[in-house]
Parts: structure tokens; sequence; C-alpha cells
């Protein structure tokens, strides 16, 4: 059968000599077959045949979805009836929309708490466990932060909103058990405060991937440059400034990048938590898209929202392979 | 170093560790906190709400399981239907693509390679009016397909730099021996690529246990929800009663707290995106 290909050898190469190599005649001298053999590698089926299943499934489950999705978007969609061509309707109404572009703003504040305050605590924990001299209090320290990772994330957001409730939650419990009664709030039914209770979800924020990647880069700094760093007299905080963070900026420029994709897919904590109300404070772009097609039943606009951030998110994912290209980043974009 | 530096040193570790230790604990209290309260009856609870408190009352847990069961099920039937459809459609294409060379191979590995950035919110719409106009609404093959479609298209990837940096010389020896196309898969490449199977079903059942939008959507049957679905659902009708309801809670986060015990590096190279390696080890 088939030729195995030293593709591994080959790619090994480097990506130049690698479309050229593909052709089927470079290979035929190698192995040397006869004229049948020959034959077949000039039209590799077997190959194809492989791939065929792959193929076919991507193409009904992940293809064709997309592309209706897109195309849709034009149409006043009403599955199962006639759609009628709208062109551009979908989007013009998109434009007018004020909730859809309300809740973008509320997007952009999550992106900035999630870079800034959300990034500061697993960033000091970082430093902090990289300080421990011993490498077992460093690892059980590390497992430790990192173990709600391993709870469901509905867990997560079902326990936080037990601990919100404005009666019996532990958060208001607490804050009347020790005089600080006049702070209880109705955390998540009140406008001013529905938001920022959502950000809060997951505090300390440390078990999460900056964390990781915080942590896995300051480890990877040889111990020299921190050794040069403390003979010449460089404090810690001075340390974090001058050496740790500018090592960092490959990294945080990914990172930057994926919480950018991470959080235009916001969505499920909200529903959970407050269903994007009161009063839409909480409103996400997710949230609208399936609020649009499911109560509302229009399916094209909907369509049309959810091509707006598949768009969005892939300019920003090609950003993020043209980051990857340059940056030596051992973080996959996902 | 001298003595008085030493000591320094050791008081400075010890304020490391504290600042840490408050860190762990105020990250973990949720769970603490539901973990304590799994075992009250809402009068303890009342009257002793963060400490915990005597009897045990285990009750709610049998109570909470009968709940929960069957999205436990569900779940677990969705997770392993996914795994082996995936790795069927994953493993044969990432050896082809590894180790084989034709017209097309780029593109080809391209076109899958690019579903990655497909963000799975974005077809979340189409994909629901497809599964509608397919008539599988409400079964649990509908609940599989988007992991099944995840699983194959990240396994690919996966196993294509796995196999590819197998030696040669094992595929020649093999073929010189007379092995043809699928036996050199079956008898080589598949036994080697096991460790990257397991991350594939690894990454598969995490995927499957915090989803939460489509089998919200796709599936309205009480019986067929997955534990996430599940899991508002259970809340609605025991919001009053805590024990019961964080018992629920508890063994809902149970597979998962399992897998990461036992299997750390792997399981978050699974929430970092299928990769060993990506930041989650040293």
């Amino acid at each position: 059968m088939g030729e195995i290909a030293t593709a591994a050898v080959e790619d090994r190469r480097g990506a130049q000599g690698r479309g050229r190599r593909l052709g089927p005649d470079s290979r035929t001298g190698r192995h040397g077959q006869d004229g049948r053999r020959r034959r077949r590698t000039r039209f590799p089926w077997y190959a194809y045949l492989a791939l065929t299943p792959l193929f076919a499934t991507l193409a009904l489950f992940a293809y064709y979805p997309a592309a209706s999705g897109i195309w849709h978007s034009f149409y006043e969609w009403r599955p199962g009836f006639d759609s009628p061509f709208v062109g551009l309707g979908n989007y013009a109404t998109m434009m007018a929309d004020d909730l859809w572009w309300k809740s973008f703003r509320n997007l952009g504040f999550i992106f900035v708490f999630g870079v800034t305050i959300a990034w500061a605590l697993p960033l000091l924990a970082a430093e902090l466990i990289i300080s421990l001299d011993s490498k077992r209090a460093q690892f059980t320290f590390r497992t430790l932060l990192i173990a709600p990772m391993a709870f469901p994330g509905v867990v997560t957001v079902l326990l936080w909103a037990a601990m919100y409730e404005p009666g019996n939650g532990v958060i208001n419990r607490v804050l009347r058990g020790t005089g600080l009664g006049f702070l209880a709030q109705n955390w998540v039914g009140d406008p001013k405060y529905a938001l920022l209770s959502l950000l809060f979800i997951g505090f300390p924020f440390v078990a999460g991937l900056p964390f990781l990647v915080f942590l896995t880069t300051l480890q990877n700094v040889s111990a020299e440059i921190f050794e040069a760093a403390e003979l010449d007299g460089c404090g810690r905080l001075r340390r974090l400034v001058a050496i740790d963070l500018p090592l960092m900026t490959g990294q945080l420029k990914l990172l930057v990048f994926l919480a950018t994709i991470g959080v235009l897919q916001y969505g499920f904590a909200a529903y959970l938590l407050t269903g994007g109300g009161p009063d839409n404070a909480t409103q996400v772009p997710v949230l609208r898209m399936l609020g649009v097609a499911f109560q509302g039943s229009q399916w094209g606009y909907a369509a049309a929202l959810s091509t707006t951030l598949f768009a969005m998110t892939i300019a920003l994912s090609v950003v993020i392979v043209f980051v990857r290209r340059r940056g030596d980043a051992d973080v996959r974009p996902l | 170093m001298s003595v008085r530096s030493r000591r320094h040193r050791r008081r400075r570790q010890a304020a490391i560790k504290a600042v840490l230790s408050l860190i762990v604990f105020v990250g973990l209290f949720p769970f603490l906190f539901m973990a304590v309260t799994s075992f009250k009856t809402n009068q303890q609870y009342y009257e002793s709400w963060w400490l915990p408190t005597l009897p045990l009352h285990l009750e709610n847990y049998t109570r909470a399981w009968t709940q929960v069961r069957p999205y436990f099920v569900t779940s677990v039937v969705v997770a392993a239907a996914a795994i082996v459809g995936a790795l069927v459609l994953c493993t044969v294409a990432a050896f082809v693509f590894a180790r084989y060379r034709f017209f097309g191979r780029n593109v080809l590995f391209g076109l899958v390679a690019a579903l990655l950035m497909v963000p799975g919110i974005a077809s979340l719409i189409p994909m629901f009016v497809l599964m509608r106009d397919l008539g599988l609404l409400n079964t649990r093959v509908v609940l599989v397909i988007p992991h099944l479609v995840g699983g194959a298209v990240l396994g690919t990837l996966l196993m294509k730099t796995f196999v590819e940096q197998l030696p040669q010389e094992l595929f020649d020896a093999a073929r010189v021996d007379g092995a043809g196309g699928p036996r050199l898969f079956v008898s080589i490449a598949l036994p080697l690529s096991l460790p990257v199977v397991g991350t594939i079903a690894l990454v598969t059942v995490i995927g499957v246990w915090n989803d939460f939008f489509w089998p919200l959507l796709t599936v309205t049957e009480n019986e067929l929800r997955t534990v996430s679905a599940g899991l508002q659902f259970f809340q609605t009708q025991n919001a009053t009663e805590y024990g019961p309801l964080f018992a629920g809670y508890a063994i809902a986060s149970i597979p998962l707290l399992v897998l990461f015990v036992f299997l750390s590096k792997y399981f978050l190279a699974g929430l970092q995106g299928g990769l060993p390696g990506a930041g989650g080890n040293k």
C-alpha cells in the first residue's frame, strides 16, 4: 500500500521546502516501486478515503453551520418557512440596537476589570510562590491555588449566587455580624452593583490561565538574573517592575488577546447569576443574541449578531496567530 | 550567611506562607462552605451557618443523588460517546496527515486547523436550527455532536504533531516486514499515541461537564439534561433547602475533582486547550 512519507524529517527542514515537496513525484524514486505502485502514488485515494469521515463530519457540523449563519444573516430567517431576503437589513437593525451596544459597553468594563484587578492577585500569588525556598511548599500552594479550576463552572457560579443572597447570603451575614451591616446590599439585584458582583465571582481569581502563565514564566527565569539583581540591591518591587514584567511582555500580550477573545464569548455566568438584568445592567452580547433568537424568534437577526461576534473573534484570532509567530509564548490560543 | 539574616529569611518565608494561605482560603472558601453546609439541615444552617454541626445529615446526599443521577448518567454517556466518536475520526486522519503526503495535504490540514478559531458560541444559532431540522432536539445525540466535532478537531491537531515526531525507523522497519498502511496505524502509531488519546479524552470530559448553553437550549426533557444544565434546574427546585442543594453541587463536582487529583498536569493542560506542557507544568 501507500508510501509512508518522511514527513517528520521533511517538516523539520522548515516551511519553505514543504510546499514543493508534497508532489507525489518527489517520492517515487526514493522507494523504487514498480509501475503499479507509481500510479497509486499519483492518486493516493486511500489517503483521501481515510480523511473522508472526518471531513464529512466537519462539513455537516462545522462548516455548514458557520456558512449557514453568515448566509442567513441577510435573510429574515424563519426556519421551516419562506425566508425573505432583507440584505443588510439585519445589520441596520443591529446598528440601531441600543441594547446590543450597551452590552458591548458592559463587555468593555468586564475586559478592563479582567486584565487589571483580576490579574493583579494572580501576579502577586505567582511572585509569592517563586519566593518560597522549598520546592515542596511551592508545589503545595500552587496546587491549592488552582484547585478551584477543578470545580464545574456552574457550581462555582451557583455557590457565589448563594453567597450574594441578600438575606441569608454569606457576604451580607458577615457584614452584619462584624458591625458593617450598613454595607450589606442586594448585590445582584441592584443595577449599581450587579455587574461588579458578577465580576467578583471567583475572587481572588488565582485559579486560571493568567496565574499559570505568570508562574511558569517566573519559574523559567534563570536564577542568576535574580541573584544578580539581589546583589545589586534590587528590592522586590523594583525587581517586579524592572525585570519580571519586562520578561513577561510576550506572555502578557498573548494573555491580553486571549482575554479579548474570551470576553466576546462571555455569557454563562451572567445568564446564571443575573440573566442580564437588573435593568440590563449585566447584559452581554451572547445573552442578547440568545434572547433575540429564543425569546424573540428573530433568527435572521440573531444570525447577524452571531456573525458579527464571529467576525470579531476571527479578526482577533488572526492577530493572535501573528503575535504568536513572533513571540515565544507557550500557550495555545483556544 | 549570618544567623540574623537567616532568621530574617525564615521570618520572611513564614510571612509569604501566611499571605498565600490567606489567598488559598479565600479562593476555596465557597467550596468549603458547600462541603460544610451539605451535611446540615436547614435548622442547623440557621443556627450555626458557618461552623460544622453534628450530627452529619448524610441523607442530604442520598436525596440529592436521586435528583442529580440522571444528569450524571447523561453526562457520562455523552462524554463517552463523544470521546469514542472523536477518536475514531481524528486518529486515522491525524495519522494520514502526519505520515502520508498527497496533493492538498496542507490545504486540508489548514481547513481543520482553522476550525480552532471558530468560537462555539458564534455558530450556536445556525447549529441549533440545523439540529432542529434534523429532528435531533431532545436527544442525547444532539448533546454529543459539538463535543465530538471539537474533540476531532483538537485531536487531529495534537495527534498529527505527535505522530510526526515518532521516529521514521519504526515505520520503515515494519514496512520491511511487510506491514501496510492500516497495520502501521493500528500496531505502531495508535499504541504509541495513547498519551494524546488520554489528553483528548480528558479535554472532552471537562468540556462536557462545563458546557452550559448548548444542553440548556437543545434539551428540555429533564432526564436528558447534562450536569451543568441540570444543576440550574436542580437549583430552582431546591432553592429553599440548603443541605440537599449543596450536596447536589458537591456530587456534581466529584468527577472533575477526581480527575484533577489524579491527573493534575493533564487536567490543567485540558483546561488550557489540550496541550500537556502548555503552561501547566514546570
